[in-house]
């Protein structure tokens, strides 16, 4: 009797411990997800590792001389250890090394070019920011692809490459880009930076644009120089979303497949995407080796960028006081900065978009003359007198193209809605028990789709789905787009969630405002810019996304980006040129109407 | 609990209404007895939408038709080789395919062997077509990549014997798909390092040299060709590009090897391109020894089919001359059936078949090491 007490109220007491622990949301929220993305990421991963010591049936196992099942170090071997023929040099080593420079460069770029912007936009008087603020997520509404045949066509010309025909830089301005310049590493890298940089653009705007002006004020007040203010206090704040950008922009780069194929093939440059993809179809145990060597990479920079993120160091860069930015002063170097920054950007975000109209009205490729163009590749009726065979009206006029517009969109909206309020709510986790080890653990889980590259990811998916009979068609696509888009809404989830200090939600606490209550009214009003932008990230990617879904799609019709695939392939540029455009004008045009009904868009994150 | 007993029993119908590996043999044996009208009956019989994927553009318009004829509701999709053989390996129930149209006969010798697909030749062209044509796959049409260069300038690449490719002046001038991207395009240099083609490519040298070839390092003709061949190639990113930028006029001196259907393209200038066997043929020689290659596009039912009498119904279609009618309006697809003939225009199947490198399966097969050493040089 004497010894059932303590036991009775050592259970009593457990049982208090769990109530109280639970009745804390975020640690429901981090339990929740911790469970959820153990099945949807960690699955995965396992059923790929255990990919790289099978056998696979057909061309592995004859080569292997091992049947098919048998567990096997081969596919390590063979891939990390063949000096025959330099196989191993060949298939791995050489374009690892590629991958790196490529992915390295590219953040870089990425990291500089927004960055600078983002710096220009929101804390100097620049001119002609509101064009500079809403052009420069372009580049990243365009499949990175479409920007990477831009520059070809743009800059090839009869002594590279192919050498068979001169773009527009040669033909009309007779400028002659070397080799270098147009295919191999340098496009690659600054096609890729190009194309990301609006990551770098939206995440350090965004704290640039929220950061309590205090801290630089009183370096003003002190005395202390433009220069040093920058280095010492603006750097430092921004440091956290610097490696955010490297992380994303790297993780990106290095799994990017259309890219390298389009710029590096003529010079027979290759890297571990291409090389995953050309070996996924006859040795797929070293395809998968490949994607973990990748996933590898990814995780080093998510473990530094944890170090830094759950330092000591607190960033909590927006209290409950307000403050006025100042903004420096270009003086005379504003009109030249602003000049410069506009026509680089034009090149880069204007310029693409009217060569896919050209190439869209055009009937012979190469022929930019009046007579050679026609707007049937729109809205024509009878185009089976200039294709032999396959749609015969315009792509406005062909259901087909508006059905895989509405799915497309349905898709996108779901991932976004799903992939954001998760991220939202990951963020608030995290941020509120920063420290613990479940948070550390929630906060990693949610990044990591964002490092199996997307045509891996996708194909892992489908072998999972062919296991569960309802998990097909519109649920499955959705399912793996808000997976592998969390990441971009767990980013900006934490990263406000990091900015907001407690006492503004402790001040709601205090006189007994439920949580939904402090969520939806206190907290997501203040960060409502990051926010959103964790709900249009997954947005504008799902739309323009083509290997996650490729595997995936009950047809090539159902959705944009495989139909457009289709018509590039088939030969019919005019088409795949005109779709593009479509996806394009369409994301822009969500933008607009997502900043007229809420104040807030892609870019507004930084704001104008 | 109910609702999870309610489950449970609606996986259990899902997953029993997919019918047997078993099941499906049994059908297609039943099926090639069949005469077309029985055929018709068992397929209409079958409920649900026809799901067909097609490694060619045209299977559009082919199962279309199809549908427009027996009123059948159909989906075609066209995929790459690879996606086709992925889903092949992993979807199941009504939104799979019930049949396909698949290039690349090595890859489709595993797939036989593994039982993803099974092979099913029609009473009713069984007699039309050569027995090679029916075993062990069923051959719809035959595709030819040859070489064809731009007829401008005073640098016409006009060549005679493919040796002349391997020329110093001729590097950068020529341009391939690599064979790294597509399967069809390493299976011919596979095919180039096989005895009967060594030999041939052996005797070709020595034509065109006026001197027996002397091999160094290399294990043959073969394997010597396809080395200097690639290391003189850019590699181009598809055959459409390929078409359209060696017809440029700015083009002049290049030669490509691609997919002769390719010239019916509208985005490609025609007049300014030469297939070098067309040449040969009308001025009475042939490119030594040989002009290009051709591989097989076969159709095959998905052994987890859930309407294999229409797909057996549509492979009878595919190899009507109606069925046919999508790839045989122009150039560059041949039937093998001896009932449907080549275009105007062009040549035979059987003069092809000569002066082509054909794919055989068995060999490729066993030449992984021949893949690694196409690999180092796609490199270098």
């Amino acid at each position: 009797m004497d010894q059932a007490k303590p036991a009775k109220s050592r259970a009593l007491r457990v049982l208090g411990q769990i109530r109280s622990w639970l009745s804390q949301p975020s640690n429901i929220i981090l339990l929740f997800f911790l469970i959820a993305l153990t099945v949807l990421t960690l699955y995965p991963l396992l059923s790929m590792l255990t990919e790289t010591f099978t056998i696979h049936t057909g061309r592995e196992a004859r080569a292997a001389r091992l049947t098919a099942g048998t567990l096997s170090m081969y596919h390590f071997e063979r891939l990390f250890a063949t000096a025959e023929n330099d196989y191993s040099w060949i298939q791995f080593y050489q374009p690892l090394l590629n991958t790196l420079l490529v992915s390295i460069a590219a953040s870089l770029i990425a990291i500089f070019f927004g960055g600078t912007v983002a710096f220009l936009v929101t804390r100097t008087d620049l001119k002609y920011k509101k064009f500079v603020s809403g052009v420069f997520t372009f580049p990243y509404i365009m499949p990175a692809w479409t920007l990477a045949l831009f520059w070809e066509t743009f800059f090839k010309n009869v002594h590279i490459g192919l050498k068979t025909s001169n773009g527009i830089m040669a033909s009309v301005f007779g400028v002659y880009m070397p080799e270098w310049f147009v295919y191999g590493a340098f496009p690659i890298a600054l096609v890729l930076g190009l194309h990301y940089a609006p990551f770098a653009y939206i995440l350090i705007g965004g704290i640039l644009r929220n950061m309590d002006a205090n801290l630089e004020e009183a370096a003003t007040i002190l005395k202390t120089s433009r220069g040093r203010v920058i280095w010492k206090i603006t750097l430092p704040i921004v440091k956290p979303a610097m490696l955010s950008t490297l992380l994303l922009v790297f993780a990106s780069s290095m799994s990017a497949y259309s890219v390298p194929v389009f710029l590096g093939s003529p010079v027979r440059f290759y890297v571990l995407s291409t090389k995953m993809k050309s070996l996924m179809d006859s040795y797929p145990g070293q395809a998968y080796i490949i994607v973990g060597v990748m996933i590898l990479f990814g995780v080093s920079i998510l473990l530094l960028n944890q170090k830094v993120t759950n330092s000591r160091k607190q960033f909590t860069t927006v209290t409950g006081k307000s403050g006025q930015i100042s903004k420096i002063r270009l003086r005379k170097a504003n009109r030249p900065i602003a000049v410069l920054l506009v026509i680089l950007l034009l090149l880069f975000a204007v310029v693409p978009l009217i060569t896919f109209a050209m190439e869209s009205v055009i009937i012979k490729a190469g022929d930019y003359s009046l007579k050679n163009m026609t707007l049937d590749f729109w809205i024509g009726t009878h185009l089976e007198e200039r294709l032999d065979q396959g749609d015969s009206t315009g792509i406005l006029l062909n259901p087909k193209v508006w059905n895989a517009l509405g799915f497309s969109l349905a898709l996108a909206v779901t991932c976004a809605l799903v992939a954001g309020t998760c991220g939202i709510l990951v963020g608030y986790g995290v941020a509120r028990k920063r420290g613990t080890r479940l948070a550390g653990w929630v906060n990693s889980l949610s990044f990591f789709p964002y490092l199996m590259p997307s045509l891996a990811f996708g194909a892992i998916y489908l072998a999972m789905s062919s296991r569960i009979p309802w998990l097909r068609g519109f649920l499955l696509l959705s399912l793996v787009g808000s997976v592998k888009y969390l990441p971009f809404a767990s980013r900006s989830g934490v990263n406000a969630m990091l900015q907001l200090s407690g006492e503004i939600e402790e001040a709601a606490v205090i006189t007994g405002v439920p949580w939904w209550k402090r969520m939806l009214r206190v907290l997501f009003p203040i960060q409502k810019s990051s926010f959103l932008s964790g709900y249009l990230l997954p947005l504008v990617s799902c739309m323009r996304e083509l290997s996650l879904f490729v595997l995936l799609v009950p047809t090539s019709n159902t959705i944009l980006t495989t139909m457009l695939m289709q018509y590039s392939e088939k030969g019919w540029a005019q088409f795949g040129n005109a779709i593009n455009l479509l996806i394009i004008l369409v994301v822009l045009l969500i933008n607009y109407l997502v900043n007229k009904l809420t104040g807030a868009s892609i870019d507004k994150g930084v704001g104008g | 609990m109910r609702k999870l007993l309610s489950v449970v029993l609606a996986l259990m119908l899902v997953l029993g209404s997919v019918p047997a590996f078993a099941d499906i043999a049994a059908d297609i044996e039943a099926g090639q007895g069949l005469t077309h009208e029985e055929l018709v009956e068992k397929a209409l019989a079958e409920s649900g939408t026809f799901v067909v994927y097609g490694n060619t553009s045209r299977i559009a318009t082919a199962a279309e038709d199809f549908a427009a004829l027996y009123g059948i509701p159909t989906e075609s999709n066209n995929l790459k080789d690879q996606e086709i053989y992925t889903k092949l390996r992993s979807e199941t129930g009504s939104s799979a395919a019930d049949m396909v149209m698949i290039q690349d006969g090595a890859q489709l010798t595993d797939a036989i062997d593994e039982g993803l697909v099974l092979n099913f030749v029609p009473a009713s062209v069984k007699d039309l077509l050569d027995e090679a044509d029916q075993q062990p796959a069923l051959v719809h049409q035959y595709i030819n990549k040859l070489f064809i260069y731009n007829n401008l300038g005073d640098q016409v690449p006009a060549i005679r014997n493919v040796w002349e490719l391997t020329a110093p002046e001729m590097k950068g001038n020529v341009i391939f798909k690599n064979p790294e991207s597509e399967k069809v395009n390493m299976n011919f240099l596979v095919m180039c390092t096989k005895d009967e083609w060594a030999d041939k490519l052996a005797a070709a040298y020595e034509l065109w040299k006026g001197e027996p070839i002397s091999l160094g390092e290399y294990k043959n003709a073969g394997y010597k060709w396809v080395a200097e061949f690639l290391a003189n190639v850019t590699f181009g990113k598809s055959d459409t590009t390929i078409a359209e930028e060696v017809s440029q006029e700015t083009a002049a001196g290049k030669i490509g090897l691609f997919v002769l259907s390719k010239l019916r393209s509208s985005s490609v200038l025609t007049d300014n391109l030469t297939v070098a066997q067309y040449d040969g043929y009308q001025n009475s020689y042939s490119v030594e020894p040989f002009a290009g290659f051709m591989y097989p596009m076969y159709t095959m039912i998905n052994s987890k089919a859930t309407r294999p009498y229409t797909g057996m119904l549509f492979i009878e279609y595919l190899m009507t001359q109606e069925g046919f009618q999508p790839w045989g309006k122009s150039i560059g697809a041949y039937s093998p059936n001896a009932s449907i003939p080549v275009n105007e225009g062009d040549l035979s199947i059987d003069v092809w078949k000569a002066s082509l490198v054909m794919e055989d399966a068995a060999y490729i097969l066993e030449s992984f090491e021949v893949e690694d050493f196409i690999l180092q040089h796609c490199q270098k």
